[in-house]
């Protein structure tokens, strides 16, 4: 039962077919002219990290042999194996493109498609037309990707300007004088793998963690001073073309990971699981997939502590189910805090949100002239995340043993249990910048052992 | 525009880099536009903070007015017209601005969201119904059909959801724009808890399904501040 898709459409893998080994045909007939078809293996970044995964004429095969170019056959332009229980967890996305050879256009193509084949059928099927293009040289087909903890395809038939060149540094690839893609390869070592192959892949090596190198920083650092730049290709330059899509690409949602990621500077994801409970502040979601459950979260200790701040309660809420959240509050700062063990204390009104599981308690500090009585912190401890807002980027200051340290009770964020709040001092400031506006602001000493830094922001609630 | 020498040494970089197209980022938070003679742009009324050349502005007219319908009836007028040669600067209290280019496709936006847009593109402004109505994030829906360029407003780096992989669900009051053709519902998580002060925060979340993508903004204030400025 073949599976018609369409442009933009998106399956998961395991709706078409059980099984993890897939034969992946590209067709492509367009008269007169030929094709270079490449997968490209890339990281969670949507980078070509590791260019043993750029799978084309002159590479057949990624290290482990998870991802195996086939060659022509059966109808099929050019054809793929994949053995996606073999890709290694670094490679997040596997993407096949097609690259004109030599002088021609997409606009050219008659007709193409991207069939899915497993165990011998074929499941899925994403056919396009040379209508769907116009000068483009190249074409990213489709993608397989991880989301979920599970295999995807994506029918993506987007257009490219510029050939396989262009295409490779816009994966972060590098193109090295003696294999560019112009040279003529054309003998393509097809080691003719049956589809249906037996499960057990020829080269089952153990799969190595490709090395993250060093991602090249803007400009194609790795085209040599003298190479010759296509004259077509001036740059790859996708948001030029017009689209919403394409328009807001980088504002697209980072790819699949589990527990806390950091989607942007003020929006921070978390997936959660059965058993794998979240608490957030009240109100937090802004928006989630799958279904999760929000509820109030009362204890003991949080209404107590919802009762002694007046004017700024910590409420908290419980996130159970399965689904990925979003978290924000007023766009401010967050960051992603992952404690291995550490003790760390943070203002009450400055935690976001928590892995339930995490150890945590509600400790006072009481001072002379403190608001509220005192400066009410939650303590976590043992291993798990927390997630701190700060308004604007904070600072971390190293606690030193001789000359103290001292914050702002208001702008304070966090700080290290090791690090003692032995004093506190009042310091009497009066802002004449407003009138009849005199504050007192409430200076904390910090001292301890080297090591313990403590987290200030630039604002003072 | 020549880029030329500004006094002072560490201010010079922030001139503003010529570019091509009809709407620009210039920085996170401000929108560049390129007004020409015959390509008027509608900007929210209160947004500009600069303007070059010979630029012109005025209400609405009155037959876009009655294209905006219900929305333009108020008081004020929710979008000025811009006309003539020159570059208009356009800014919303520092939110983040997203510069999108349709391509004959329609984009349904909050009205309080909307920061420009060209003129030759079609409005439709549809009444906020149902659950959507609670939240803060003002009254009025405008979709956005055509080809042409839009900037709209987030508080907020903003993420870009597919819903074509999995239904999302949105709080409403971070809710930006979205693709039209998706199926809207709303999904209720009030509890009966919440009756007694013991709510969760979020009790009403708009499902979006279907092939298409929503814009969710990390923030839940959607105080409209130009209006509140008045």
């Amino acid at each position: 039962m073949t599976r018609e898709l369409v442009k933009a459409a998106r399956v998961r893998i395991g709706d078409l077919t059980p099984g993890t080994d897939l034969y992946i045909g590209v067709q492509i007939s367009a008269p007169g002219l030929s094709f270079d078809i490449s997968c490209f293996g890339l990281d969670a970044a949507e980078r070509l990290s590791d260019d043993r995964y750029f799978v084309f004429f002159n590479q057949p095969a990624s290290p482990e042999g998870s991802v195996r170019l086939l060659g022509a056959q059966s109808g099929d332009t050019e054809s793929f194996r994949l053995l996606l229980d073999q890709v290694p967890e670094a490679v997040h996305k596997l993407s096949l493109t097609a690259t004109v050879d030599g002088d021609g256009r997409m606009s050219q193509v008659s007709a193409g498609c991207v069939r899915i084949v497993a165990g011998g059928e074929e499941v899925g099927r994403y056919s396009f037309t040379g209508a769907e293009f116009s000068t483009e040289r190249a074409v990213m087909l489709a993608d397989v990707y991880r989301k979920g903890g599970e295999w995807r395809f994506a029918a993506v038939g987007q257009g490219f300007d510029g050939g396989l060149r262009a295409l490779l540094e816009n994966f972060g690839g590098e193109v090295l004088e003696d294999d560019a893609p112009q040279a003529p390869a054309p003998t393509v070592p097809a080691p003719t793998v049956p589809a249906q192959a037996d499960p057990a892949g020829p080269a089952r090596a153990s799969v190595p963690a490709p090395a993250p190198a060093p991602a090249p920083a803007g400009t194609p650092a790795g085209v040599p001073a003298g190479s010759p730049v296509p004259p077509h290709a001036p740059a790859p330059a996708p948001a030029q073309q017009p689209g919403v899509k394409v328009s807001l690409v980088k504002y697209a949602e980072v790819p699949e990971q589990s527990g806390w990621v950091q989607q942007n500077p003020n929006l921070v994801r978390v997936t959660v699981t059965q058993g794998r409970d979240v608490l957030a502040l009240h109100g937090s979601m802004v928006a989630y997939q799958g279904k999760a459950d929000f509820a109030h979260e009362s204890s003991g200790m949080l209404r107590r502590l919802t009762a002694n701040l007046t004017g700024q309660q910590l409420r908290l809420m419980r996130v159970s189910g399965e689904g990925q959240v979003f978290l924000a509050d007023e766009a401010s700062q967050l960051h992603v805090v992952r404690l291995e063990g550490d003790a760390l204390c943070v203002s009450a009104d400055r935690v976001l949100a928590f892995d339930a599981g995490i150890e945590h308690e509600v400790r006072r500090i009481e001072g002379e002239g403190l608001p509220n009585g005192g400066l009410h912190t939650l303590m976590f401890g043992g291993h798990g995340t927390v997630v701190i807002k700060t308004n604007g980027t904070p600072v971390v200051l190293p606690v030193t043993p001789a000359p103290e340290t001292h914050a702002d009770a208001h702008a304070l964020v966090a700080w290290t249990r090791g690090a003692q709040v032995i004093t506190t001092a009042p310091v009497r400031i009066r802002r004449s910048a407003y009138a009849g506006h005199a504050a007192e602001s409430y200076s904390l000493q910090f001292r301890g052992a080297p090591g313990n830094f403590i987290v200030v922001q630039p604002f003072e609630v | 525009m020549d880029t030329q020498p500004l006094p002072g040494q560490g201010i010079g970089h922030f001139a503003p880099a010529p570019t091509g197209a009809r709407m620009a980022n210039h920085g996170a938070a401000m929108c560049r536009v390129a007004v020409t003679a015959g390509r008027d742009v509608y900007a929210k009324p209160g947004a500009m903070v600069a303007y070059e050349g010979f630029l012109q502005y005025e209400p609405l007219s009155q037959s876009f007015r009655s294209a905006l319908g219900e929305w333009a009836s108020g008081e004020r007028t929710p979008l000025m017209s811009w006309s003539g040669d020159g570059t208009l600067y356009l800014a919303d209290y520092g939110a983040d601005v997203l510069v999108l280019q349709l391509d004959d496709e329609s984009l349904s936006v909050n009205g309080s969201h909307l920061l420009a847009l060209d003129a030759g593109l079609a409005c439709r402004v549809e009444k906020v119904k149902g659950p959507a109505l609670l939240a803060g994030t003002g009254l009025y829906n405008v979709t956005v059909s055509g080809s042409g360029w839009i900037a709209v407003t987030s508080r907020g780096v903003p993420v870009v959801l597919d819903c074509a992989e999995a239904e999302t669900f949105v709080d409403p009051d971070a809710l930006v724009a979205w693709t039209t053709g998706l199926k809207v519902k709303a999904r209720s998580t009030l509890k009966v808890g919440a009756l007694i002060g013991r709510g969760s925060g979020e009790a009403v979340q708009l499902g979006f399904g279907g092939s298409g993508f929503v814009v969710v903004q990390p923030s839940e204030d959607t105080s409209d501040r130009l209006k509140i400025r008045g």
